[in-house]
């Protein structure tokens, strides 16, 4: 348990932009996001493989250039053509959306295996991301999750899932309706060292903008359910996810006074001192020296991003 | 001995005389002697060394006696902690089958060795990760040893594994503690605590804390709850009975059955609530947990006089 570092990637704030767009690179420069979503639509009577190949390396090029990992978003169902045309050295993976089983991720991975080797990328380097929509994809997200090492996240489109699950796409209840479905993704992917990503409900299921007070609430509780970064619907989130899906200052410093207290108590013999009447013993020192890690980890990549904006387009 | 009735079982860490030494005057059904999280690294050596004293200490009032063992150490704890008056020993942070079969084979050798009927010694594994929890079924099949299914699927180390902060007023385990409880029950297999209930303060020393858990606990049909502090040893204890109202009517229900069953009917009615072999059974349930606890509470108010008694004549 936790050799490995937790959360697996710094990934607060993803954001999905089209291929199409002619402000890809400006929209990508200036968003900020920890990572870059490509989408394309397969346009009907045409040659959309080969219009792919060719505009793929440049458009991964421009989604990268503010510092964000890029991703491209393929279809499960039809992932052999479209991995073909899109995989391209630059990417760190691939989001395949509507998984349904294992047998999705060996055929994704097998095509992954022979581009990488193709296309000069280094074997096994490339990550396949789950997007899940359906009741098949949730109830078989072990075997997903365990039927390749490439697996990094999970990530639940809830818009398609209600659809799939008969429920309204909108918030018209009081309380979470896919709060186990996310839990259960949260814990899958934490089994296999990998994370979730994810917002909380209300604003999982809405693209109405909120002001950034609500924002803020919204993204500490998906962080509280185990969401380690959201896939933003607006730019504007992009900032709020950035700086909630990451240990706070004030946590930052009560993990520093957890570290020092008990080390304290460790000298008198105590493996368990109170701090406020919390207990302070081994995983919650555990926990604190994690929590810095993860603190400066996305310390670090923000300075990653400052860099790459700092760098003269070429 | 009465093993099955455990509504507080609250954790004592042996090399601290203060709490040791008065743990016998608290009224717990359980004490848990601990080797793991409470004790510091340098001190585990001493702490083995006083689990079999510290077993007499503090079964003194009748309660039963587990030990908590160090997941890394399973080898060189075992052999401390297998003794006669040990009802259970249990496992941290399991993950696998593999490790429930490797400290089953210890305890089996070590019983033949000090003269424990081989088997009586129940196993606990704590899920305490996403792993542990997704692996549930596995781990509870793993041997024929009597399992009880402890420490399920959230706590402290979850939230270290999923990298959450504990103490939100929201429920964060809901897919791992659902998961791990009803893969228990499915086998037949009791499941300690696991329902929800609001602890923004993260504070485990609040009475009035341990009664809301006891309701919410005791209204889920769950008997058994942990406990790291005194103040929640009495109201978890009476907490998690049968009340005199629930008896009563329990009593009521059966006898109403049996009047229908000598009749030759199998549903009827009782004060306007329908009363079939699903509300029997459910009665039947009450007046045999009810029994269970009022014989350890004999039991230990026995127990209790003759350590009072031996205290005083010394």
């Amino acid at each position: 348990m936790n050799e490995k570092p937790m959360p697996k990637y710094i990934r607060r704030s993803l954001i999905s932009l089209s291929l199409d767009d002619p402000q890809l690179g400006e929209k990508a420069y200036a968003s900020w996001a920890d990572a870059i979503i490509l989408d394309f639509v397969r346009k009907p009577g045409t040659d959309w493989q080969k219009e792919l190949l060719a505009r793929m390396p440049a458009a991964i090029g421009e989604a990268a250039r503010g510092g964000a990992e890029v991703f491209v978003r393929v279809n499960s169902d039809t992932a052999a053509a479209e991995l073909e045309a899109t995989v391209f050295s630059g990417i760190a993976g691939v989001v395949l959306k509507g998984v349904n089983g294992a047998e999705d991720i060996a055929k994704a991975s097998e095509r992954l295996d022979a581009l990488e080797e193709s296309r000069g990328i280094a074997a096994g380097s490339l990550e396949i991301d789950v997007e899940v929509n359906t009741a098949a994809g949730v109830w078989n997200s072990l075997e997903i999750a365990r039927a390749s090492r490439r697996i990094g996240t999970f990530t639940a489109n809830e818009h398609e899932l209600c659809r799939d699950l008969g429920m309204l796409p909108e918030p018209v209840l009081e309380f979470e309706p896919l709060e186990y479905i996310k839990s259960q993704l949260i814990t899958v992917a934490t089994s296999v060292g990998g994370q979730a990503h994810g917002m909380s409900y209300p604003l999982s299921l809405t693209q109405k903008n909120v002001g950034e007070e609500d924002l803020r609430k919204a993204v500490r509780r998906a962080r509280d359910t185990g969401f380690k970064g959201a896939v933003c619907p607006h730019a504007s989130w992009i900032k709020v996810c950035n700086e909630g899906f990451r240990p706070s200052a004030e946590e930052i410093a009560y993990y520093r006074k957890v570290i020092e207290v008990f080390a304290e108590g460790l000298k008198r013999g105590m493996a368990s001192v109170p701090i406020d009447g919390k207990m302070i013993d081994v995983p919650v020192d555990l926990r604190a020296k994690l929590y810095l890690e993860w603190a400066n980890r996305a310390q670090a990549r923000d300075e990653e991003k400052a860099k790459a904006h700092a760098r003269p387009a070429s | 001995m009465n093993n099955r009735v455990a509504r507080c079982s609250m954790f004592v860490t042996p090399t601290n005389p203060r709490f040791i030494d008065k743990a016998w005057t608290r009224g717990g059904d359980v004490y848990i002697l601990d080797i793991e999280d409470s004790i510091a690294p340098a001190e585990k050596e001493r702490c083995r060394s006083l689990i079999r004293e510290s077993i007499q200490k503090a079964s003194k009032g009748g309660a039963s006696i587990y030990v908590r063992i160090n997941k890394p150490f399973v080898d060189a704890d075992l052999p401390y902690a297998v003794w006669p008056g040990v009802a259970r020993i249990m496992r941290p942070k399991t993950e696998s089958a593999a490790e429930m079969q490797h400290a089953h084979e210890i305890i089996s050798r070590l019983e033949k060795e000090r003269g424990i009927p081989e088997g009586e010694i129940e196993l606990s594994p704590m899920i305490e990760s996403a792993l542990g929890a997704v692996n549930i079924h596995e781990i509870l099949t793993a041997n024929p040893r009597k399992i009880w299914s402890q420490g399920g699927g959230g706590g402290y180390d979850m939230a270290v594994n999923l990298g959450i902060e504990m103490f939100a007023d929201f429920d964060q385990y809901a897919f791992p503690v659902a998961y791990v409880a009803l893969g228990a029950m499915s086998l037949g297999i009791e499941a300690t605590g696991g329902v929800f209930v609001p602890n923004p303060s993260g504070r485990v020393d609040q009475s009035d804390q341990a009664v809301k858990q006891a309701e919410a606990l005791h209204a889920a049909g769950i008997h058994h709850a942990g406990a790291l502090h005194p103040a929640f040893i009495q109201p978890l204890v009476s907490g998690l009975a049968p009340t005199e109202d629930e008896i009563t009517w329990a009593n009521r229900v059966v006898e109403e059955y049996d009047r229908l069953a000598d009749a030759g009917e199998s549903i009827g009615t009782l004060d306007g609530k329908v009363i079939d072999k699903y509300e029997y059974e459910f009665a039947r349930g009450t007046l045999d947990w009810a029994a269970a606890c009022a014989a350890k509470d004999r039991y230990k108010a026995r127990a209790l006089a003759r350590a009072q008694a031996a205290n005083v004549s010394r």
